[in-house]
């Protein structure tokens, strides 16, 4: 028997505040964020050859055509003496936690507007499991690049660097996820409502992949127009989980400190206009 | 739920002046171009909207349509409120606003408790997992924790009887297996306040008894709050003690719930007497059967005789047959205003061609009781077949006549034949 002084209150009302972020009933519900992680896990690899494997072919492919392509053929520059596979290996996998995470938030209305219109929850419930998915995938993807660095040491003479520059790769993956997630929430919020913006996010992802030094070191832009990489958030952190990871990349604390602001920002921001506008767009979805 | 039932019961759910607006066309022009246009033209340069068109040349693309209109109620702690009204009355958007997915344009919604919302059988299913996996993340999407699913696991399996499937995806269940698991599902729910929309209807009869049942249970054995919006009045009279009539978006009337929706019903009696069609896309009906017209008319000896029981009832029907070649029987259902079923009238089958097919019946004068009436057609082929079903396409209301009777209590039956009897006193001694 439930005691009815338990019993919560709520109100419903017209206006939705910026400043409305409920933590106490996100937290909540945090076994469907739990049980919606592993559905997309189940329905990844449900019916499939490879199953999980997957998680890791998409990144050894892309690595094996860059190399091809950028490394062999072309013959771009990668800086450094780092063997191009882990240099592109690396670049790939925090990219694609990024573009995946971006992209699965940004669909977070689209894509369950059947649910969303037909059961309340937190709607940040759904974009936070689309995060959490891809950082498992990512941690997973991250193994393989100690092995291959493990690989790489021993038989390749490569030297792996051990010290302070570790530490900071946890904190880029937090930032990296937590930029991901904002501009994520933002477009979601912003394709909603206009339908034609949704063919904006592909192009500003590929643009954005040229203006982060995915497959090139920041150390190889001229410095006439390094301005324009530096501008991106997301150019200091790739820099620093290589020199993390590697052991070579070129930031500076200060540039660090911008992204950090930045993620600040953007967070901030869109998650109040999510407040804002969450309730509303179920009217024009 | 024990101590607060002693005390009188308390209000669970305030709604005050509700409102809600939909604007028809504007948010659909879904473009930034044009809504950069607007708010360019409007705040900064202070000129009128270029895309709002002056009184004069309206367009009916862009009207504003309030689908609730400063609707206020109270709902008691226990009461099983019935929420009626035609199509587009507003029914749904007032479920939606108290179960928090759409927001209100204008007023307030206060309530105490857990809501549970049921809009839709499978809320969270996804057809590549498993029942069990489905049993979770749909029991977590309606609002359960852990310990309630856990607690009610095997209860649910039970239920559903899909325990041999249990581990399958359920893209491969038939879709009476889907609806037993998801209904089971919800059934296990234990929130303050239920609220279901008419979607529960959908199922088949046996489904939509359990559900009936069970929503029974929920409101009279458990004395939880349940809220529910059907189109089927008698399931409404049948499970709730109040009921709500909304009118275009605007409350009508709130009370008991007999009482409310003998109400409704004599409002819509004018309309339900008689309903026709012109065209075939907008008339009831799927791929074999449309109806293009069905009516019920009493034979009144002169126009100003009531529509009483002494009147023969001819219901005349009109309906599009899609195919050549078709064996088909036509059956009149009759229910009473407490959806229970007086008689199933089947005809016989014949071969029809594709085309309009007419008929009519008739219930003879001095057949049925006085009271409120529904009539169901059903039309199947090769005689098991069911085709189409029209529910309630009818509705009637007979007045009583007693005649010379001086006796007014509540004839009883749903039915008041006159068989005849056949008496004759056989003795006149008393030994």
């Amino acid at each position: 028997m439930l005691s009815s002084e338990k019993k919560t209150t709520w109100v419903i009302g017209a206006k939705s505040s910026y400043f409305d972020l409920n933590l106490k009933e996100l937290l909540s519900y945090y076994h469907l964020l739990f049980r919606l992680v592993k559905k997309e896990f189940l329905i990844n690899y449900q019916q499939t050859l490879l199953g999980p494997l997957w998680v890791l072919f998409q990144p050894v492919l892309t690595t094996v055509t860059y190399v091809f392509v950028f490394n062999k053929v072309i013959g771009v520059s990668i800086g450094g003496n780092l063997p191009p596979v882990l240099f592109y290996f690396s670049g790939i996998v925090l990219w694609n936690f990024f573009n995946e995470s971006f992209s699965a938030t940004a669909k977070t209305f689209r894509e369950n507007i059947h649910i969303f219109s037909k059961v309340y929850f937190p709607r940040l419930i759904v974009p936070l499991a689309a995060i959490i998915t891809q950082f498992l995938r990512f941690l997973i993807q991250v193994a393989l690049l100690i092995l291959l660095l493990s690989y790489f040491a021993i038989f390749g003479g490569f030297k792996i660097h051990l010290g302070w520059h570790l530490l900071a790769v946890p904190f880029v993956v937090l930032i990296v996820g937590l930029l991901s997630l904002s501009i994520g929430l933002f477009f979601s919020i912003v394709t909603a409502k206009y339908r034609d913006l949704s063919n904006f996010v592909d192009i500003f992802l590929r643009v954005l992949m040229f203006v982060t030094p995915v497959i090139y070191p920041l150390s190889t832009v001229k410095e006439s127009i390094r301005w324009i990489v530096q501008l991106n958030p997301l150019a200091p952190l790739f820099e620093l989980f290589r020199l993390g990871m590697l052991g070579e990349g070129t930031v500076s604390l200060f540039q660090i400190a911008y992204s950090v602001v930045f993620m600040c920002c953007s967070l901030t921001f869109t998650v109040l206009l999510f407040n804002k506008q969450g309730g509303k767009l179920i009217d024009v979805i | 739920m024990t101590s607060s039932k002693l005390i009188m019961a308390e209000n669970v759910i305030e709604v005050q002046n509700i409102s809600k607006l939909y604007k028809l066309g504007k948010i659909g022009s879904g473009s930034l171009r044009r809504d950069i246009n607007t708010w360019w033209k409007k705040s900064i340069i202070k000129k009128n909207d270029p895309y709002f068109l002056s009184e004069y040349e309206p367009d009916p693309s862009s009207l504003d349509l309030w689908a609730l209109k400063d609707v206020s109620f109270e709902v008691k702690e226990g009461d099983a409120l019935g929420i009626i009204g035609s199509n587009g009355s507003g029914k749904s958007t007032l479920l939606k606003i108290i179960s928090r997915i759409v927001q209100p344009t204008t007023g307030l919604v206060r309530g105490r408790g857990k809501v549970s919302s049921i809009l839709e059988v499978g809320t969270g299913f996804h057809g590549e997992l498993t029942g069990r996996e489905n049993i979770f993340i749909s029991g977590y999407t309606l609002g359960m924790n852990k310990q309630e699913i856990l607690q009610k696991f095997d209860e649910i399996v039970d239920f559903s009887g899909i325990e041999k499937f249990l581990d399958t995806p359920i893209k491969r269940y038939s879709s009476g297996m889907y609806v037993r698991l998801a209904f089971a599902v919800i059934a296990h729910l234990e929130p303050d306040i239920l609220i279901v929309d008419e979607v529960l209807a959908v199922g088949d009869a046996d489904f939509q008894k359990k559900c009936l049942g069970k929503m029974r249970d929920v409101s009279q054995k458990e004395g939880r709050t349940v809220l529910f919006v059907s189109h089927f009045t008698q399931a409404i009279n049948n499970l709730c003690t109040k009921a709500l009539w909304l009118k275009q978006g605007q409350l009508q009337e709130m009370g008991e719930c007999a009482a409310v929706v003998n109400k409704y019903l004599a409002s819509v009696q004018k309309f339900s007497l008689k309903q026709d069609w012109d065209t075939i896309n907008e008339a009831p009906g799927n791929d074999f059967i449309r109806f293009k017209k069905i009516e019920l008319v009493p034979h009144l000896p002169t126009p100003e005789h009531p529509l009483d029981i002494r009147v023969p009832l001819t219901i005349k029907f009109k309906f599009w047959n899609f195919t050549d070649d078709i064996s088909l029987a036509i059956g009149l259902h009759l229910f009473t205003f407490w959806g229970e079923c007086i008689f199933d009238n089947q005809s016989v089958s014949a071969t029809y061609n594709k085309g309009l097919i007419e008929g009519e019946c008739t219930i003879p004068a001095n057949f049925l009781n006085d009271g409120s009436y529904f009539v169901s057609i059903i039309i199947n082929r090769d005689t098991s077949i069911q085709l189409y079903y029209f529910e309630e396409c009818i509705a009637f209301e007979l007045e009583d006549y007693r005649g010379e009777i001086k006796w007014y209590g509540k004839w009883m039956g749903a039915v008041r034949p006159r068989f005849p009897f056949k008496i004759e006193q056989t003795s006149y001694s008393i030994a």
